[in-house]
C-alpha cells in the first residue's frame, strides 16, 4: 500500500510517501512560512528523485486541521485537486492525532500542542498501549488511544488535565516553545520536551496513520473535504456573540409558560399568576401574550385581554437583571401591534401609585392617567393608577 | 456583436451558496477547421464567488461554474475574508467537476489550466492557486496564471468575438477602478486610476450610509430608477486636467455630510434622490474620463469591465456618448461582468498562446500589478 502524506497545518511543510514498511520519501522545510511557495515543488522533487507515479499510489493523507487556516486551506485544496486528478481516496487524519504518532510505542502520557493565539492551544491527550495478538506471541503492537480528543484549550486547562492524570507526559508541538515557562510553572508532574527529531509534524507519521485508516474503510469523498478548524472565524464569533447577548420579543408559546410563571412570582410574589393561569390565557382566541427571550431565558412577559375592543393589559414582568435596557417598552410596543391587528382599539391597564419607573413608561407608549382605585393592592396597601391609550390619541 | 443569449440555471444549497450554471449561446466558430483548438480550464476565487468554466480559444465559453456566497457575507455588511476562503474549500472541487461536465470533456481533453493569482483577497486567492497547481501538477498540463482585471477585460471577447485591440477599457468593480488602453492582447498601459477608493467601494458605503445595504451597487442602482439625479449637486472631483485619475472619497464625504446635515436638521431625506445624484456624480466622472482618453488615444472603441459595468446608468450614458461619438461601445452582458471563470480562461488563452507559463512555485499576491510585465512573474517559468 503506497500513501502519499501532506501536512501544512503548522511551521512545518511537510510532505511524504510510504510504501508498506518503508518510507520512501519524505521532505519537510522549516524555515519560513510560504508553503504555497513550497509545497507543489517539493513533491515535484519527491516525484523527481522517486520516479513516482501518481496512479500507483493508494489514498492522499492530509492533515484534517485544526492548525493555521491558511495553511490548512493550501494543504486541503492541494489533496482535494490531486484526488481531483488522479481519483484517488482522500484520507484526513486529525493534526493532532498525526503528531502525536511522532510517539509511537512511547507508554507515557503524550501531549501535542499547537499555539493557537489568544492564549489557547490545540492539544489532546494520548498514549500507547501495547497489544499482543496471542499470548504465545513476543511481539507487540501498540495502538495509539486518545485519552481526550484534540480540542482549543486553555494552557491552564491543559495543564489541569495533565496534573490530574498525574503520569509523566511528553510533550512536543510548536505551542511547547511559546508555553514552556508557563508549563513549568503549571504542571505538577513530570515532563519531557520532545528534541528537534520528531517535536513537529512529520508527513512519514501521518502517511502511517493515514495507512490505519485507509484499512479501517475511513477514506473520504475529496469534493466535500473541508478543514477541521475548531474554531469559527472572528466575524462569525462576534456575531454570536452579539445574538447571544440580544432579545428576542416573541408570542408566548405553551413551553414558555413554566418560566413565565416562575419570573411572575419574583416579581410579583402572591399576586402572581400561576402557570395553569397563564396557559389557559395563552389559549384563548381573545388574548395574545409576548415574552422577551435572551440566551434562550424568558427575561419578560406581558399580555393583553380584548373585550369588544377593548384592551387590558396584565402581567407585564421583566427579570430584574434585565431592567432599564427598553425590554418592557419593546414588548408592550409589539403587543400593542399585535392587539391592533386583532381589532382592539383602546388600551387599558392599572399600576400601583408609587411604581414612578412603570408609570413613566406607559406615559411614553401614549397611555393617560384617567382615575385611581383607591386601596386596590395588598402588601403594600396601595392605589391603583388606571392608564388608557385610547383609538386616534397617538 | 453582443447576440449571446444567456441561459442561467440556479439553485441554492442548504448552506445559502448559490450554484450557477451559465449557458452562452453564441456564435461558436472561433477558429476555421484546420488549426488545432485550445481548450483551458479555468479557476477563479479571488473574493467570494467560486468558479470555474471551460473555455475554447478564449472566446468559446463550454461551460461556465459561477457558485456566489453573496447571502453568507450579507449579514456581515460585507466579505469576510475568513468565511469567504472557507467556504471556497468546500466548494471548489464541485465547480471544477460541474464546469468539466457541463462542457462534455475530461481533464485530458484540457490543454492547460488558467488560475487567477491576484489581485484579491490572499487567502481566497491560495484555495483556487493551490487547487490549479494541484491539477497541473497531476496531470502534466501547463500552468497560466491571470491577473482578476486582465480577466475581466477578457469578458468582452467572449461577448464579441469580433473585437480586437486596441480598444480603450474602463475597469470598475468594487476594488478597482482602471482607465486602461488595451494595446493588444496581454498589453495594458493604465492611463488612469482610482486615488483613493474604488468606484464600487463608494457604492457599497453610499448605499450602507442610506440603509440600502450590502451589496451596494445593484441596491443603488434601482434606488436611483425611482429617484431624480438632479435633486442634489454633489461634487464631481477633477484631479488635474490633464489627468485620467479618479477620486471617489471626496463624494462620498460629500453623501454623508449631506445625510449628517439632513439628519441634525430633523429633515425627511429622499434615499431615492440620493441614490440618484450620487450615481450621476460617479456616472459623469467615469464617463467623461473615458471619453477623453479615447479621444487622445484615438480609439475607435470603448470597452467597459467589471461589476460595476453592470450599473443600468453608466452602461446607458456611455453607449449614448459613444453614439455621439461615432464610437463602438462594447459591454459583458451582467453575468460576465461579475467575477466568473470564463473571463480567467480567455485571458489565460493570450497568456498561454504567448508562452506565459508558471512553474509549481507559483504563489497568491494580493496585490498584483496590472500590466506590469517585469513584476508579474512571481513563479519560475516551468519552459
Amino acid at each position: 500500500m503506497k500513501i502519499l502524506a501532506i501536512d501544512t497545518s503548522g511551521l512545518v511543510c511537510t510532505v511524504a510517501v510510504v510504501e508498506d514498511d518503508r518510507l520512501l520519501a519524505e521532505f519537510s522545510i522549516q524555515h519560513k512560512i510560504t508553503h504555497s511557495e513550497l509545497l507543489l515543488p517539493m513533491l515535484e522533487q519527491i516525484r523527481d528523485r522517486i520516479s513516482l507515479d501518481m496512479n500507483s499510489i493508494d489514498a492522499i493523507a492530509v492533515s484534517a486541521g485544526p492548525g493555521s487556516f491558511t495553511g490548512l486551506r493550501i494543504g486541503a485544496a492541494t489533496v482535494k485537486g490531486l484526488c481531483l486528478a488522479t481519483n484517488k481516496p482522500l484520507v484526513a487524519v486529525p493534526t493532532l492525532d498525526a503528531l502525536a504518532y511522532n510517539m509511537y510505542g512511547n507508554e507515557n502520557i503524550i501531549c501535542p500542542m499547537m499555539d493557537a493565539r489568544r492564549s489557547q492551544v490545540y492539544t489532546g491527550i494520548y498514549t500507547f498501549v501495547p497489544e499482543k495478538e496471542n499470548e504465545n506471541q513476543k511481539e507487540l503492537k501498540y495502538s495509539m488511544k486518545a485519552i481526550m480528543p484534540q480540542s482549543a484549550l486553555s494552557v491552564e486547562e491543559i495543564a489541569g488535565k495533565l496534573n490530574e492524570i498525574g503520569k509523566t507526559v511528553v510533550l512536543l508541538g510548536d505551542g511547547v516553545p511559546v508555553y514552556r515557562d508557563k508549563l513549568d510553572e503549571l504542571l505538577k508532574v513530570n515532563y519531557v520536551i520532545v528534541p528537534a527529531l520528531s517535536n513537529r509534524q512529520r508527513a512519514a507519521a501521518l502517511a502511517v496513520l493515514g495507512g490505519i485508516y485507509l484499512r479501517e474503510g475511513k477514506a473520504q469523498d475529496s469534493d466535500s473535504f473541508s478543514p477541521e478548524y475548531l474554531r469559527a472565524s472572528q466575524a462569525e464569533r462576534e456575531a454570536k456573540e452579539k445574538k447571544k447577548n440580544s432579545v428576542v420579543i416573541r408570542d408566548m408559546q405553551a413551553e414558555d409558560v413554566t418560566d413565565a410563571a416562575i419570573l411572575e412570582k419574583e416579581n410579583l410574589g402572591s399576586e402572581a399568576w400561576t402557570e395553569k393561569q397563564l396557559l389557559e390565557m395563552n389559549t384563548r382566541d381573545d388574548s395574545v401574550y409576548v415574552v422577551a427571550e435572551k440566551n434562550g431565558r424568558i427575561v419578560g412577559l406581558c399580555g393583553l385581554q380584548i373585550v369588544s375592543g377593548e384592551g387590558e393589559i396584565f402581567n407585564v414582568s421583566v427579570s430584574p437583571d434585565c431592567r432599564r435596557s427598553g425590554i418592557a417598552f419593546d414588548m408592550l410596543k409589539t403587543l400593542i401591534e399585535k392587539g391592533t391587528k386583532k381589532g382592539c382599539e383602546s388600551y387599558t391597564l392599572e399600576v400601583r401609585e408609587g411604581n414612578t419607573s412603570a408609570r413613566k413608561l406607559y406615559e411614553k407608549l401614549g397611555f393617560v392617567n384617567e382615575g385611581v382605585r383607591p386601596g386596590l393592592y395588598d402588601n403594600p396597601k396601595e392605589d391603583a393608577v388606571i392608564y388608557w391609550k385610547r383609538k386616534g390619541t397617538e | 456583436m453582443g447576440n449571446n443569449n444567456e441561459n442561467i440555471q440556479r439553485r441554492t444549497d442548504e448552506d445559502g451558496v448559490i450554484f450557477m450554471s451559465v449557458k452562452t449561446e453564441g456564435e461558436n466558430q472561433t477558429k476555421s477547421s484546420d488549426e488545432k483548438d485550445i481548450t483551458i480550464l479555468a479557476i477563479e476565487s479571488s473574493c467570494d464567488e467560486t468558479a470555474a468554466a471551460v473555455v475554447r480559444n478564449g472566446r468559446e465559453v463550454l461551460s461556465n461554474i459561477i457558485s456566489s456566497q453573496i447571502a453568507l457575507h450579507t449579514i456581515y455588511g460585507g466579505v469576510v475574508p475568513e468565511i469567504a476562503s472557507r467556504k471556497h474549500v468546500e466548494k471548489i472541487n464541485g465547480c471544477v467537476r460541474a464546469a468539466l461536465s457541463e462542457a462534455g470533456c475530461n481533464l485530458e481533453d484540457i490543454d492547460a489550466i488558467a488560475v487567477t493569482y491576484g489581485p484579491g483577497l490572499v487567502g481566497a486567492l491560495l484555495v483556487g492557486v493551490s487547487e490549479a497547481k494541484a491539477l497541473s501538477f497531476a496531470t502534466g498540463k501547463p500552468l497560466v496564471g491571470v491577473h482578476h482585471i486582465e480577466g475581466h477585460i477578457c469578458a468582452n471577447y467572449i461577448e464579441y468575438k469580433e473585437l480586437e485591440p486596441p480598444f480603450m477599457c474602463l475597469v470598475a468593480s468594487g476594488g478597482h477602478s482602471h482607465l486602461v488602453y488595451v494595446k493588444d492582447y496581454g498589453v495594458y498601459d493604465i492611463i488612469g486610476q482610482t486615488r483613493d477608493d474604488a468606484a464600487g467601494e463608494a457604492f457599497d458605503k453610499v448605499a450602507r450610509a442610506i440603509g440600502l445595504g450590502y451589496p451596494g451597487g445593484p441596491k443603488v442602482d434601482a434606488a436611483a430608477k425611482q429617484g431624480d439625479p438632479d435633486a442634489i449637486s454633489f461634487p464631481r472631483a477633477k484631479t488635474s486636467e490633464k489627468s485620467y485619475d479618479f477620486s471617489f472619497s471626496g463624494l462620498k464625504s460629500a453623501v454623508l455630510n449631506f445625510l449628517n446635515q439632513a439628519e441634525m436638521k430633523g429633515e425627511e431625506v429622499n434615499k431615492n434622490d440620493v441614490a440618484a445624484s450620487f450615481q450621476k456624480a460617479v456616472v459623469d466622472v467615469l464617463t467623461e474620463h473615458t471619453m477623453e482618453a479615447a479621444k487622445e488615444y484615438g480609439c475607435k472603441k470603448i470597452a467597459i469591465a467589471g461589476g460595476v459595468a453592470s450599473n443600468t446608468s453608466l452602461r446607458e450614458r456611455l453607449q449614448s456618448e459613444c453614439e455621439k461619438q461615432g464610437i463602438a461601445f462594447y459591454r459583458p452582458s451582467p453575468v460576465l461582468c461579475t467575477d466568473n471563470a470564463a473571463m480567467i480562461g480567455a485571458a489565460g488563452y493570450y497568456e498561454f498562446l504567448k508562452g506565459n507559463t508558471m512553474g509549481m512555485d507559483l504563489n497568491a499576491v494580493p496585490n498584483l500589478p496590472l500590466g506590469d510585465r517585469e513584476r508579474r512573474y512571481h513563479g519560475r517559468s516551468s519552459k
